[in-house]
């Protein structure tokens, strides 16, 4: 159990968002790499998770995962070409890649219910976390009008999956271990 | 006056033709009245938005053969599924849309099959 706190522990702080000072919020540029990324990084997660997992509830979330989080990938990219806006690297964008890449590490070596848990786990923070950054940062901080909707018009995708993965998460609480 | 009146009398054809272009018309009101009223009303056509993760309006009345149209404007794709399986829109991929002509008169909520969060309810009467 303590490893699996442990493993959580660091998920959730790397899935975390690094603060932006209120004065330097990330540019339009920036902003597009976060939301190209963090949309990356979670279709990662679900095609992964859609190979390994036995539930068919696990199964059916992973592929909404995919298939909604690459529907809102495709819209960011078609905006980001219309607006001639190359998205650039930034530490926050850096960070999810790396979050990203060792929750991926740590599911492989997992299987059955500790799998399921794990995935379910992490994708409960990772959208509190893209919720609260899309809040205080993203949102706020978008100077092209329309980046600023496309980032309203996907947040209630975010707010529904995190729903869809707490719920999850406590059916599988109950299931036992 | 003596012009005016003559130019009156003066087109043998206007007040036939009048005449007849009058009982036309009669004509077709009567039919069109005949068409539209009592049970044939013809149906209506309601739109359901589904964007933002949301079915909208969310609740909708219509009249047995009203037909109502689910129009995805999310990025990716919904469905409407009616819980009973009265009817079943399947997935409708963004920017696409399904129509269901309203049948058996009763309530019907509502779902997403694909996001257990999204909910309506389409009553028939």
């Amino acid at each position: 159990m303590k490893a699996i706190h442990a493993a959580l522990f660091s998920a959730l702080a790397l899935v975390s968002f690094p603060g932006w000072a209120q004065s330097t919020g990330p540019t339009d540029p920036q902003i597009a790499a976060i939301v190209v990324t963090a949309n990356q990084v979670d279709i990662d997660a679900g095609k992964l998770a859609e190979s390994k997992t036995k539930s068919a509830d696990v199964k059916a979330f992973a592929q909404r995962m995919v298939t909604d989080h690459s529907g809102v990938n495709q819209a960011a990219v078609d905006l980001v070409h219309k607006l001639g806006v190359t998205p650039q690297e930034n530490p926050t964008s850096q960070s999810l890649k790396q979050g990203g890449d060792d929750n991926l590490t740590k599911l492989k070596a997992l299987a059955g219910k500790n799998f399921d848990r794990a995935y379910i786990d992490h994708e409960v923070t990772y959208h509190e976390s893209v919720l609260d950054a899309l809040d205080k940062t993203l949102i706020p901080s978008a100077q092209n009008a329309e980046l600023k909707a496309l980032l309203v018009k996907v947040r209630p995708a975010f707010v529904a999956h995190l729903e869809h993965a707490r719920h999850l998460q406590a059916e599988l609480g109950k299931s036992g271990a | 006056m003596p012009d005016g009146a003559g130019r009156r009398r003066g087109d043998p054809g206007g007040n036939p033709r009048w005449g007849t272009s009058g009982l036309n018309l009669g004509v077709v009101a009567a039919l069109v009245l005949a068409f539209s009223g009592g049970a044939g009303a013809s149906p209506t056509t309601y739109t359901v938005v589904i964007e933002q993760m949301r079915f909208n309006p969310p609740a909708l009345t219509v009249r047995r053969g009203d037909h109502v149209t689910w129009v995805n404007k999310d990025l990716f794709p919904h469905t409407a599924s009616a819980n009973s399986k009265a009817f079943d829109s399947r997935s409708i991929a963004p920017d696409a849309s399904w129509t269901y002509v309203a049948g058996q008169p009763g309530t019907y909520p509502y779902r997403c099959d694909l996001h257990p969060t999204m909910v309506g309810i389409l009553t028939v009467r």
